[in-house]
């Protein structure tokens, strides 16, 4: 089930929260509406921890996690690691890591079994990226993008990426991912998935300008609700057709 | 893709507003004030400004009018026409072109009176001119005042038109007056379009929205037409034939079986086969409305005919679009829009058949490529036999089963802060969801900093045994590598492979000599560093003493290291005290600067010796030396503090005033500068 919310008059709700399925970090805004929005939804299942990363609100863009761990840039303060730390079950590995691409968000994009990462990753930080998120690391690009975090987003059960990524390269990635892949966009037009968009396995957030082909097209690729991937090109193929061309 | 929305146009005045608006201008925003005694360059000057600024404002002001009113025959077909309906497009035109010819009549009048004015001889006969060129422009914007007060008029009528836009998708609905298009148009949109048990209720064109498979639609509402040669029909009526004509939809063609509107059902048809030709290519659906009132199957036989004739002719167009011909599926349907029966199977199907038409003919363009890749969904191949299931917590299964049946709401943060004040006042605890063994930890206090090391560094329990393993990891590893290098050294080297790292470790060693030389050699620092000499040993007199123990003139060695040791200052020309002994063509002097020495030396005058400051001087007023003294201390003890800080003080320059007015302001041309 995907909802649509802002932070703040923004609708790049992918940089100010990361969904995973073991956890939920939210920006500290002006107001608890952001908040409570990922409360009310999650809050009985996973915590939802309000935190800042180097005193940045831009957190989705900032930090890398899944279900077995999260990975934080240098720039995280003390404070905000022990936050974390007593925020989050102890099954999540919290780990702060040195990186010169400390935008970890943008550079990689995982699930709970895959990561595709930044080709100019160190090779020390591919290593605790396998070790600590408990994945498999690919170098790859995204339609050319080499910022993988910022044009895709994925989840164990399908993933949606970069609107210009040519059919070839999605078989290809979606047999790395595992996962069947949609390209596509969120935002009405906007080509930043992972800006727009957070998702785990069983929910998802995007921006409250994402249209209703969009929304179906999101909640169809990762499967929220009953609809499978297939539909997209069964039954919504028109509606795609008419509103793209 | 072109928008159209003629509500920006700028509102047109009328002729004497514009005059009013132009002549203010010109009296505002040129120069008022003129002698007779002025040159009479300058007298024609200052007219024919006010003429030229005057017309430049007239032509403004008219281009705006001509630039803003869409030019019927470059805006999209469906708008012109419906311009030309409401309005009548030889009246726009006209009014347009009048406007057109009194900017033309303008300028032309500016460019005589410009010329005239060249020859004026007097203020008087300057000024005559200039007063008949405006009033002339006056006249010429004043004629033209019921073309202007038509166009504020049709300005103002355009400003309400519905914004239609006419390439998206778009439903149409027509047929004769009072047959249930507007009460039908209500249904599926959310616009409120009257409806009244009357005929053309609905004057204009209405446009609502509507969706359909995640698509927007826009509903379009037409006025009924009546059955009449085309030449009759009136403007309402108009309006409904080009939105018909001009506009690429799904037309839907509402029929009254019951009669209740008035007019028979032979009527309709008729109508519907005299404008048949507007539904050309577009998908066309008959709607038997009112059937609450007559149903489809209870109406006379003849009727049944003319209705399965319209049918038939409907199906046309369908196979004209290449459609199957058995497929009469969603051409001829009833419904009631009183009970709503059937209203939704009207507008799925012809919002169906329209998406389907559209699909199709954007099938056949090249733009198609550019976007295949988002209609395709990449399904992995599997690469290996690991399992990678989902993971979704049992709560979140539960909680979805959970909510079919009932929906207990939480009490969340917002609710909180609204109960607290609002945003703003409100400020959450951030350790409220801490996850600690023990629940009275959350609100303690962990310090930063303590005893002056930094407490997060020592979180780490384990962190010394952990040192300590990598410790003795990092042993084991440095004994293997040593073990490494003596096998390096070994005998499993063959003896081309043993030549070799001889050479290359030859040749290594010899780099590292040469980099050594190199840089002790470097730029020849001093060999004994300033901060091994701490008694001052190694001094320049010590090392001519030495070298002259040697048998060595030590001078030029001496000068050098002193050279090199301090900083170098300013050199300062030929210095007179040195060459104080006449032998000032002497070559031989060894000077430190080439181009000095290179230059003849001329013997400057010397100069006197000053006085010491301390010194009296008849009339300064002090009464002695010691005095004075003591005077200099004070002042240079009152500068001290705000010369440390670089303050200013009495004795800065100052310019009071960088521009004084009196030096910058007033006429120049005639009277004196210099005066002023």
């Amino acid at each position: 089930m995907a909802t649509r919310l802002m932070f703040e008059n923004s609708c790049e709700v992918g940089v100010f929260s990361k969904l995973t399925n073991a956890f939920c970090l939210v920006a500290i805004g002006g107001s608890e509406s952001f908040y409570s929005t990922f409360e009310a939804e999650l809050a009985d299942v996973i915590p939802v921890v309000k935190t800042s990363i180097g005193g940045n609100r831009i957190i989705g863009r900032l930090c890398v996690g899944n279900k077995n761990g999260l990975l934080l840039p240098h720039t995280t303060t003390d404070q905000e690691l022990q936050h974390l730390r007593n925020s989050l079950p102890d099954q999540v590995v919290v780990q702060r890591i040195e990186e010169r691409l400390s935008a970890l968000g943008n550079c990689i994009a995982c699930n709970d079994h895959v990561a595709l990462a930044h080709t100019d990753l160190d090779r020390e930080t591919e290593e605790i990226i396998a070790d600590v998120l408990g994945v498999e690391v690919f170098r790859q690009t995204i339609a050319g993008n080499i910022l993988v975090g910022s044009y895709c987003s994925f989840s164990n059960r399908g993933g949606l990426v970069h609107p210009h990524t040519s059919i070839e390269d999605l078989d290809e990635l979606s047999t790395l991912l595992q996962v069947p892949l949609v390209a596509g966009t969120v935002n009405r037009g906007s080509e930043v998935i992972g800006a727009g968009l957070t998702v785990n396995d069983w929910t998802a957030f995007c921006g409250s300008d994402t249209t209703a082909t969009e929304l179906s097209v999101i909640e169809s690729v990762f499967k929220l609700r009953e609809a499978q991937p297939n539909a997209i090109v069964d039954e919504m193929r028109k509606s795609l057709i008419d509103s793209y061309v | 893709m072109v928008q159209y929305n003629f509500k920006k146009i700028t509102v047109v005045p009328n002729g004497k507003d514009i005059v009013d608006i132009i002549l203010s201008r010109t009296q505002r925003q040129t120069p008022t004030v003129v002698h007779k005694g002025y040159s009479i360059t300058r007298l024609r000057q200052f007219y024919m400004r006010k003429v030229k600024y005057t017309q430049q404002n007239f032509f403004e002001k008219l281009s705006t009018i001509i630039d803003e009113f869409p030019r019927l025959d470059d805006i999209h077909p469906f708008y012109g026409d419906l311009l030309h309906v409401l309005y009548n497009k030889d009246h726009y035109k006209l009014a347009l072109g009048q406007i057109n010819t009194a900017r033309n009549l303008i300028s032309k009048i500016a460019k005589d009176y410009v010329k005239l004015l060249k020859y004026g001889d007097s203020l008087y006969r300057c000024k005559s001119l200039k007063v008949a060129a405006l009033g002339r422009m006056c006249t010429v914007v004043k004629r033209i005042g019921p073309s202007l007060a038509y166009l504020e008029q049709i300005r103002q009528h355009m400003a309400r038109l519905p914004s239609i836009d006419p390439n998206t998708r778009t439903i149409l609905i027509c047929g004769y007056p009072n047959v249930g298009k507007s009460s039908f148009m209500n249904k599926i949109t959310r616009a409120d379009v009257d409806v009244q048990p009357y005929a053309f209720t609905t004057k204009s064109l209405f446009v609502g929205h509507t969706d359909y498979k995640y698509l927007r639609y826009q509903v379009i509402d037409t006025p009924g037409i009546l059955d009449r040669p085309f030449e009759d029909r009136n403007i309402i009526e108009m309006c409904s034939i080009t939105a018909l004509a001009h506009l690429r939809s799904a037309v839907l063609f509402f029929l009254d079986i019951s009669g209740s509107c008035g007019y028979s059902i032979a009527q309709q048809a008729a109508l519907f086969h005299s404008i048949k030709s507007l539904f050309m290519n577009k998908p066309l659906i008959i709607v038997c409305n009112k059937t609450d009132l007559q149903s489809l199957d209870g109406i006379s036989e003849e009727d049944k005919k003319l209705v399965m004739e319209m049918k038939a002719e409907a199906m046309k167009t369908v196979m004209g679009q290449g459609g199957e011909v058995g497929d009469d599926e969603g051409v001829l349907l009833t419904m009631s829009t009183l009970n709503e029966e059937g209203v939704a199977a009207v507008k799925n199907a012809a919002c169906e058949r329209l998406l389907n038409q559209r699909v199709e003919l954007k099938m056949k363009t090249k733009k198609i490529n550019d976007c295949l890749n988002r209609f395709h969904v990449a399904i992995p191949k599997p690469r290996d036999q690991k399992e990678r299931p989902p993971c979704i917590p049992q709560a979140v299964l539960e909680a979805k089963a959970k909510q079919a049946a009932e929906k207990e709401r939480r009490k969340t943060e917002k609710d909180l802060e609204d109960e607290n004040g609002g945003a703003g006042v409100y400020s959450a605890s951030l350790k409220k969801n801490y996850i600690l063994a023990n629940e009275e930890w959350k609100d303690d206090v962990m310090p930063e900093i303590l005893d002056g090391h930094n407490v997060y560094d020592f979180v780490d329990p384990d962190i010394l045994l952990r040192l300590e393993e990598l410790e003795r990891e990092e042993g084991l590893r440095e004994e293997e590598e040593e073990d490494d290098d003596f096998e390096m050294d070994g005998k499993e080297l063959t003896p081309e492979e043993k030549e070799a790292l001889a050479e290359i470790r030859k040749k290594k060693s010899l780099l590292i000599q040469q980099h050594r030389i190199k840089k002790s050699t470097a730029e020849s620092r001093p060999s004994v560093p300033r901060k091994f000499d701490k008694d001052k040993k190694f001094t320049t007199k010590r090392m001519g003493r030495q070298l002259s123990s040697l048998g060595l003139d030590p001078s030029m060695a001496i000068d050098r290291a002193r050279s090199k040791s301090r900083g170098r200052k300013r050199e300062r020309s030929v210095d007179r005290g040195d060459k104080d002994n006449g032998d000032a063509m002497d070559m031989d002097m060894d000077q430190p600067n080439k181009k000095l020495r290179l230059r003849s030396m001329s013997r400057p005058r010397s100069r006197s010796r000053s006085r010491p400051p301390s010194e009296v001087a008849p009339g300064e007023g002090f009464k002695d030396s010691a005095q004075k003294v003591k005077a200099i201390k004070l002042g240079k003890k009152s500068v001290k503090k705000r010369n440390k800080d670089a303050r200013r003080g009495e004795a800065d320059r100052v310019i009071p005033t960088l521009k004084p007015k009196h030096l910058f302001s007033g006429k120049r041309s005639i009277g004196k500068t210099d005066r002023r």
